[in-house]
């Protein structure tokens, strides 16, 4: 899998540049909507977590910025997997027409996805500078493990990505059932909360069970908080990374072959 | 046929599984848990679409795919360009492969001409440096001009399709693969297509034609295969399987009289004609010609007896009957002494100036006196090609030499 996609590094590249130059166009900012939607978004949270519904206390962090270095690798997992469901039938006339491997589809999403996740990385390294500035916090210098952080996000959800790509083509309902069980994983995941404010017990154990936690805690941990997790964490999602990557492998080259004649 | 074929199918057998109401898979808890993953590759039973197909195709060979619908042509077709997989059986392709499938398949909307034949010459094979270099010859290839910086959801469909088969053409293959698709785009351009064929078969592509177009399987294609339910009826020469062809469609409909389009032959089979061909200037077959180039028409003969009495002759007329050219051996002057066994006799022309378009040879080996030993009607078609569209039958080398009159030559 992996050598193929290497194989193929020219034509993912141009096929990169197509999926942003296909998005924007016709747009009248362009490219700065991948900086303007992130950037609103954290002004929103800001507004709301600061002055509608007062949350501190639970984080050693303001708030809005703790929601937002959580939510923004979320939204890059769950945007990619949700566009990984319908890539292929999407580019069913390429593969059914032109002679094509499959696996790049589901990849140029993934890094699609991770150029807009890298294009909204300076509104949170800026807002967290600023907010160093003003004294909230102290600027957290871990974030030069931000690539490893980031590279353990990738691979889980590259695997992932190949695996909902090639099921998808065979069950549509995938599509409908990944959606929720997105949000469910959102609500499991403590993006929006700490594990210390889970109620000890089951609750908790099942949050600490859940995969994507220790992925969450390493960027979180590294991008703002100035904190390196234990190394117990990070073994755990590497573990979580060729695990979902290997899955994912093995699921789309079995699925390989039947894809071009039932997309 | 001593060169390692291009194309090489042996026993191919494509097999469709019969999909349950949700597709291949019957659940996904089956496909994750069950195992049926594992069994995924491995299906029995299910629809034939293709049974036991065996042929070869030679660099620099045509070879035509008929059939009615739903026989497999498009099958047969995926299998060569590697889109699909056989059942069983296996399938060589030497070289790159090039699929003409659906001209402009996958371009995306809402890039440019440009970004998209990136894209779709990188997806044939080229390389990004590869596709830049040829860039030009494509846009000039395709008369898209300024457009090609304009997002394709603003071109006609003619544009779409002609940037399509410059991109597809542009990849320079090894193997062609071509489902129905040159009906595609106006007279001008269906002219320069077929030119761009011709020239591909001359550079030793190896082509693999599907059409319904019967004429067109004739003009283009060396050899043929019929394909009836899955299953090989005949591959043999083009003409002689689309003459099988179309009297096995004219017997289904059951029409008594002779279909249109039949060569008809007579004579009592005292010498046969057994090859009436059209040849360029190294003896090798061709079915398309350049207006003006050297070509020859080539009569293999068998004599079941000796003869001493013997005319050789041919006939060319355009397509829609009009007379355009004929001679024969006695007519020229030849004495004809001894004729006995196998042999061929070729009507050279050092520049056969003909008109653009499709033109019918009749074929004859006949008594001084009339008698037809073999007499084959339309034994062979062929069709030349001319940059200008060119009205009548003769097209001269000629040239305008203005005295007076303030004109601009054409941009060469």
């Amino acid at each position: 899998m992996i050598t193929s996609l290497y194989r193929q590094r020219a034509l993912l590249a141009v096929l990169v540049m197509r999926d942003l130059k296909a998005r924007y166009r016709g747009t009248f900012l362009g490219y700065l909507w991948s900086l303007l939607n992130p950037l609103l978004l954290l002004a929103v949270y800001t507004i709301v977590f600061t002055f509608v519904i007062p949350a501190r206390g639970a984080t050693t962090v303001p708030y809005p910025l703790f929601l937002f270095a959580g939510l923004l690798p979320w939204m890059f997992a769950s945007g990619a997997l949700l566009d990984s469901a319908v890539v292929l039938a999407d580019n069913g006339p390429l593969l059914k027409k032109v002679v094509c491997p499959p696996e790049v589809f589901p990849a140029v999403t993934v890094l699609s996805h991770l150029i807009h996740h890298l294009l909204a990385l300076p509104v949170l390294l800026i807002a967290i500078a600023v907010a160093a500035g003003l004294g909230e916090l102290r600027f957290p210098w871990t974030v030069a493990l931000l690539p490893v952080a980031l590279l353990l996000w990738t691979v889980p959800v590259a695997g992932l990505s190949l695996a909902v790509a090639g099921l998808a083509v065979h069950f549509k309902d995938l599509k409908d059932l990944l959606h929720n069980l997105l949000n469910l994983f959102f609500f499991l995941t403590p993006i929006i909360y700490t594990v210390s404010q889970v109620p000890a017990g089951i609750l908790r154990r099942s949050v600490m069970a859940n995969p994507v936690a220790p992925l969450v805690e390493i960027y979180r941990g590294v991008v703002l908080l100035g904190q390196v997790p234990p190394l117990g964490t990070w073994l755990w999602a590497t573990l979580v990374a060729v695990v979902f990557w290997w899955f994912g492998a093995f699921v789309f080259g079995r699925l390989r072959e039947t894809i071009a004649e039932t997309v | 046929m001593s060169a390692p074929a291009s194309v090489r199918l042996e026993e191919v057998t494509k097999r469709y599984p019969l999909l349950t109401r949700r597709g291949r898979l019957h659940s996904l808890k089956g496909a994750l848990l069950g195992g049926e993953l594992w069994r995924l590759n491995r299906e029995e039973g299910g629809f034939e679409a293709l049974k036991d197909v065996s042929f070869e195709v030679a660099p620099g060979e045509t070879v035509g795919v008929i059939g009615p619908n739903g026989s497999g042509k498009s099958t047969l077709l995926k299998l060569v360009a590697g889109i699909l997989r056989p059942s069983s059986g296996t399938v060589d392709v030497r070289g790159r492969v090039t699929a003409l499938i659906e001209l402009g398949a996958g371009f995306h909307p809402e890039i440019s001409g440009r970004d998209n034949a990136l894209v779709n010459g990188m997806m044939l094979g080229l390389s990004k440096a590869e596709v830049l270099r040829r860039l030009p010859g494509i846009v000039e290839f395709s008369g898209i001009g300024a457009f090609i910086d304009q997002p394709v959801k603003t071109y006609s469909s003619g544009m779409y399709v002609r940037l399509g088969f410059a991109v597809a053409v542009a990849v320079e293959p090894d193997v062609l693969v071509v489902d129905e698709i040159l009906a595609v785009g106006d007279e001008a351009f269906a002219h320069r297509c077929l030119d761009r064929i011709a020239q591909l078969q001359r550079q030793g592509t190896a082509i693999l034609l599907v059409s319904h177009d019967l004429g067109l399987v004739e003009q283009l294609a060396d050899r043929a295969l019929y394909l009836r339910g899955g299953s090989p009826v005949l591959l043999g020469t083009a003409g002689a399987v689309v003459a099988r062809y179309r009297s096995d469609v004219a017997s289904e409909e059951s029409v008594g009289e002779a279909q249109v389009g039949t060569p008809r032959r007579w004579g009592n089979g005292d010498v046969t004609l057994d090859a009436v061909e059209l040849v360029d200037r190294g003896g090798r077959p061709v079915r398309l010609l350049s207006s003006g180039e050297a070509a020859g028409i080539r009569l293999a003969y068998t004599a079941k007896a000796a003869k001493t009495d013997f005319v050789f002759g041919i006939a060319i007329s355009r397509e829609d009957g009009v007379h355009v050219f004929g001679t024969n051996t006695e007519l020229d002057g030849w004495t004809s002494e001894r004729l006995d066994g196998s042999g061929e006799v070729v009507v050279e022309f050092p520049a056969l100036e003909l008109a653009p378009g499709r033109y019918l040879v009749d074929a004859a080996v006949h008594s001084k006196a009339g008698l037809a030993y073999d007499y084959a009607c339309e034994a062979l078609a062929f069709t030349v090609a001319a940059p200008v569209g060119w009205p009548g039958s003769y097209a001269p080398r000629h040239a305008w030499v203005p005295r007076g009159p303030a004109m601009r030559p054409p941009a060469t």
